[in-house]
């Protein structure tokens, strides 16, 4: 292998990306970019009502507008056997009968269940027209009982959401032993209590969705065009449960995806109205999300709100972790939004600390808001969250140093691999190194005299810790490679892990250098159509780990199968062969061949291997993330003004492309702690942040530098690159850190009365209002 | 006649022909008096300018009307008439890329780059009215583009290097 090449472009290197040349140039293939004059435009007619009766709809004015084609309702699809989308009931309910939801449609049937509920479909030439005959469609609603939140939806005879979810639990969970936990919290010394809330939020990736639907000449095979990060589990859905055709007459074809974040990992019913529409006309039709749809009928994150204990003994040893918690999973609640909250979220609820007693009680609550769903963390931001808030509440009660106590109740390494309290085993870890780390990165030491100099500048300063593992993979640790080696002189690596914004095409072709020694430029990574790769698609951080891994199983396969046929074609031991930078050559001689040659001289004219590799387990990055905020005592405007970070993030094959994910990810997460929030009107169930201007997204000022510090020196066991999964990490991280820092600077400065009141998103306002001994809301 | 036979024959909004410069050339489109500039670059394939949101906060449109930045979601089609139109497409030179196009990607500013081409844009008109920004002055610039991939430290870092290769010479 060449060496220079391999120092270049190999693992470890910060290689310039391959995809950068086309998305600087606005050469890019996101989904609305896809040429296709002779498409139908497709808008959607969506509820106004959190909770109606659909009376009738009255589409005789849109349909006399100019350009317009068809106008689809709920009822002509399931005249035409569209069927709903698959529930698999994986958990039940707490009288032990299966989980229960309303199914959810394509287009609404009869009821309508959260505002922007997609009711009519209007097809035009194009989406000027489509629009304007939408205005003309005429839906009358009979308006039925709302309930928009938790507490009204489970107050006593609240109107339910859907009748076989008594008490509109739709599914309920518990995890540990609740007896031996209530005796640990009646032993303990110190009993810690919170009400905490993760906020409902909105993904926002700024490539808002759209689908466009052709007919393929020929063969008559749907081809959908989708910016998603599952390619093939959109068009299995698609095809078999709703549409009831078989999977081969549909093709997913996936371009460039301006961010997914998780928001796009499932099919969504604006997509199967597309592709009903286009079968059923035999035209292409295209529909694209304006950003209010997006945050109606997009699925949401997090919304989870909880009433957390901590019991520790007199030496600040954590005895017991108590935790009732309630999601609020919208009215057609998915099967991935009810496993975050239920399984995914309390599988790392003790996080990286020795707390081995527990009991976790989950519920998820059908209300009339829109379906929520995986965002960047799923579960796992939620659990660190409440972990992360009673060790710095405990902290506080008990005068201790925050990354005392952390330290202090800290797994030790010679306890790997560990089993947690609720199943999981931690292959490798040493979280007290990471703290000291994350300590010194952060000249913790230094704070006074940083806080004596933001007073003199009129300001409070506080700082908070945050120190967390997390469960990555998505609980799918297999994936499969295709590798072509072709005569015309490249590598192509087929891979059904799907990028959208985070690198693995460059990631993956320095892995290929690694084993192949060829120029960066021979290495074409194909992904996003399920006519030639299909598998899980990505979420959950394990691209990677799973699609890493098998690639450079399958490389290494394709190399020791390249070096038999060159023993055949050199007429030579295969033992006997050297190769080097794309060649084979005898040892010692300069007889040899060509990589790319020899593939020609193959009868399928190129060299194929096609190859499945199973991660042994999840991995389990961890971190500790410090923040120091100063707030504005007159306006309570809170400023991130440090944020340090050390990352187990195991081996790395491309530092800046990981410190990318660390940082972007880790200001998604500032946004959760200091401005972002998903409102519904509690009496009448209407969205209120529907656009940019209502819902607070991070800007260019929310933060001016990270010191971000990867740690290497403990690779994963669970894959063969020892990898760990970063996509969700700097999120997970983010949010506990700088809550816990604000709190910290109103606790320095004695406003203890209402510190507790505050939740997130923590506006000036709240902060202004406990900083006058008011509570956090009115 | 009923007010919907009406606008079938005497349509509500009837095509109109805008002309203008668009990157260097002379283009005609047929347009309503409503279409949006964006949703005619993106119909003459100038799909680089992107839309992503409906109330103009996010920036991902960003074009150059007449040398300024302007959110092409935010100008109706008309407007441009007779004026010289610069998308993403449009800004770098004949060979190689313009240095704000080589600054990001050195610098890491783009992940998944649906809002890089307005982020350019932007950054291009800073840098042509303020060669020498501060970080502040650059955060300022580009308060009215959103990213949610990178965190936009990196975007800081890709206008700065970008100001520097500029200052000492870079071709823009």
């Amino acid at each position: 292998m060449s060496d220079s090449l391999a120092t270049r472009f190999g693992s470890g290197q910060s290689v310039r990306r391959l995809e950068d040349p086309a998305l600087v140039t606005g050469r890019g293939l996101y989904a609305a970019d896809a040429p296709c004059e002779e498409a139908l435009c497709l808008v959607l007619v969506r509820s106004s009502y959190a909770h109606a009766r659909i009376v009738s709809i009255d589409t005789a004015a849109a349909r006399a507008m100019p350009g317009v084609v068809a106008i689809l309702t709920g009822a002509d699809l399931a005249q035409a056997g569209v069927k709903p989308f698959p529930i698999e009931p994986a958990f039940k309910r707490p009288d032990g009968k299966p989980m229960a939801a309303p199914p959810r449609r394509a287009l609404a049937l009869d009821t309508v269940r959260y505002v922007g509920e997609p009711v009519v479909a209007v097809l035009a030439t194009t989406r000027a027209e489509a629009q304007d005959a939408a205005a003309q469609v005429y839906v009358e609603y009979e308006e039925l009982p709302v309930v928009a939140d938790i507490e009204r939806a489970t107050a006593e005879d609240a109107p339910l959401v859907w009748p076989e979810a008594t008490g509109n639990v739709a599914a309920e969970m518990r995890h540990g032993n609740a007896a031996a936990t209530a005796a640990a919290f009646e032993a303990a010394a110190h009993r810690v209590r919170l009400k905490i809330v993760n906020q409902r939020l909105a993904p926002s990736p700024i490539e808002p969705r759209a689908s466009l639907a052709t007919i393929e000449p020929g063969t008559g095979r749907l081809v959908l065009r989708l910016s998603s990060q599952m390619p093939a589990g959109a068009r299995n859905t698609l095809a078999d449960a709703i549409l009831g055709i078989p999977k081969e007459e549909v093709r997913v074809v996936v371009g460039d995806v301006g961010g997914g974040f998780g928001m796009k990992t499932g099919l969504y019913p604006e997509d199967a109205v597309v592709a009903y529409a286009a079968r059923t006309l035999q035209r292409p039709v295209r529909w694209t999300a304006e950003r209010s749809e997006e945050f109606l009928g997009a699925i949401h994150g997090r919304d989870l709100e909880s009433d957390a204990e901590l019991a520790l003994d007199a030496n600040g040893r954590v005895l017991a972790l108590r935790v009732a918690s309630r999601a609020n999973v919208g009215a057609y609640a998915t099967p991935t939004g009810i496993a975050i909250q239920l399984m995914i979220g309390p599988w790392v609820s003790t996080s990286i600390y020795d707390i081995q007693t527990v009991d976790l009680r989950i519920q998820a609550i059908l209300t009339h808001r829109g379906s929520t769903g995986a965002y960047r963390g799923a579960g796992r931001p939620e659990a660190i969250y409440i972990i992360e808030r009673l060790f710095d509440a405990a902290a506080r009660q008990l005068a201790m140093d925050p990354a005392e106590l952390r330290r202090r109740n800290m797994i030790r390494p010679e306890q790997m691999p560990y089993r947690n309290a609720l199943g999981q085993t931690y292959d490798v870890g040493n979280f007290p190194s990471i703290l000291d780390q994350g300590l010194a990165l952060a000249e913790w030491n230094g704070f006074q005299e940083r806080a004596r100099d933001s007073a003199r500048r009129g300001l409070l300063r506080g700082r908070g810790l945050a120190t967390f593992l997390e469960w990555t993979g998505g609980n799918a640790l297999e994936e499969r490679v295709w590798v072509t080696v072709t005569p015309d002189g490249t590598i192509e690596i087929a891979s059904a892990t799907q990028a959208m914004g985070q690198g693995i095409a460059t990631s993956y072709a320095q892995l290929v250098v690694d084993v192949f020694g060829v120029p960066f430029e021979r290495i074409r990574i194909l992904q996003g159509d399920t006519d030639r790769v299909n598998g899980f698609g990505s979420a959950g951080s394990r691209s990677l780990f799973t699609g890493g891994s098998a690639i450079r199983v399958a490389a290494e396969t394709t190399l020791d199968l390249a070096k038999k046929l060159a023993a055949d074609a050199l007429e030579a031991p295969a033992t006997d062969l050297e190769y080097r930078a794309g060649r084979f050559e005898v040892a010692g001689t300069d007889h040899g061949i060509d990589l790319f040659e020899l593939a020609g001289r193959q009868t399928e004219r190129r060299i194929f291997v096609d190859s499945s590799t199973k991660s042994s387990g999840p991995t389990w990055p961890n971190g500790c993330h410090v923040c120091e905020v100063e707030i504005d005592p007159d306006t309570g405007a809170v400023e991130v003004v440090a944020y340090a970070s050390v990352n187990d993030v195991g081996r790395v094959v491309n530092p800046l492309i990981v410190r990318g994910q660390l940082d972007g990810g880790a200001v998604q997460g500032i946004g959760q702690a200091l401005c972002e929030r998903v409102v519904y009107d509690s009496e009448t169930g209407q969205a209120l942040t529907a656009s940019f201007l209502d819902y607070a997204l991070p800007r260019a000022d929310i933060v001016k530098a990270f010191k971000t510090q990867l740690d290497q020196s403990i690779p994963s066991t669970n894959n063969i690159l020892g990898v760990k999964g970063v996509g969700e990490l700097g999120t997970i991280g983010a949010t506990p850190a700088v809550v816990n820092a604000v709190l910290d600077a109103l606790d320095r400065h004695g406003a203890r009365e209402h510190l507790y009141s505050l939740q997130m998103p923590l506006t000036s306002e709240k902060v202004w209002r406990v900083l006058r001994g008011l509570s956090a809301e009115a | 006649m009923s007010t919907l036979l009406l606008l079938q024959f005497f349509p509500l909004f009837p095509m109109d022909q805008v002309i203008f410069q668009l990157n260097g050339q002379s283009v005609t489109a047929e347009v309503q008096a409503r279409t949006l500039l964006v949703d005619v670059l993106r119909s003459l394939g100038r799909t680089g300018t992107h839309v992503g949101c409906d109330t103009s906060q996010c920036g991902a449109c960003t074009v150059h009307v007449d040398g300024q930045a302007v959110k092409s979601c935010t100008v109706l089609a008309l407007q441009v008439a007779g004026r010289a139109v610069t998308t993403i497409e449009g800004l770098a030179p004949a060979t190689g890329l313009h240095p704000l196009q080589e600054a990001f990607s050195a610098c890491h500013g783009l992940q998944c780059g649906f809002c890089t081409p307005g982020m350019i844009m932007t950054a291009a008109c800073l840098l042509r009215d303020h060669p020498a920004p501060t970080d502040d002055e650059i955060r300022t610039a580009i308060e009215g583009n959103l990213c949610r991939c990178t965190g936009y430290v990196n975007i800081v870092e890709a206008v700065r290097t970008a100001a520097h290769a500029l200052a000492s010479g870079s071709k823009a």
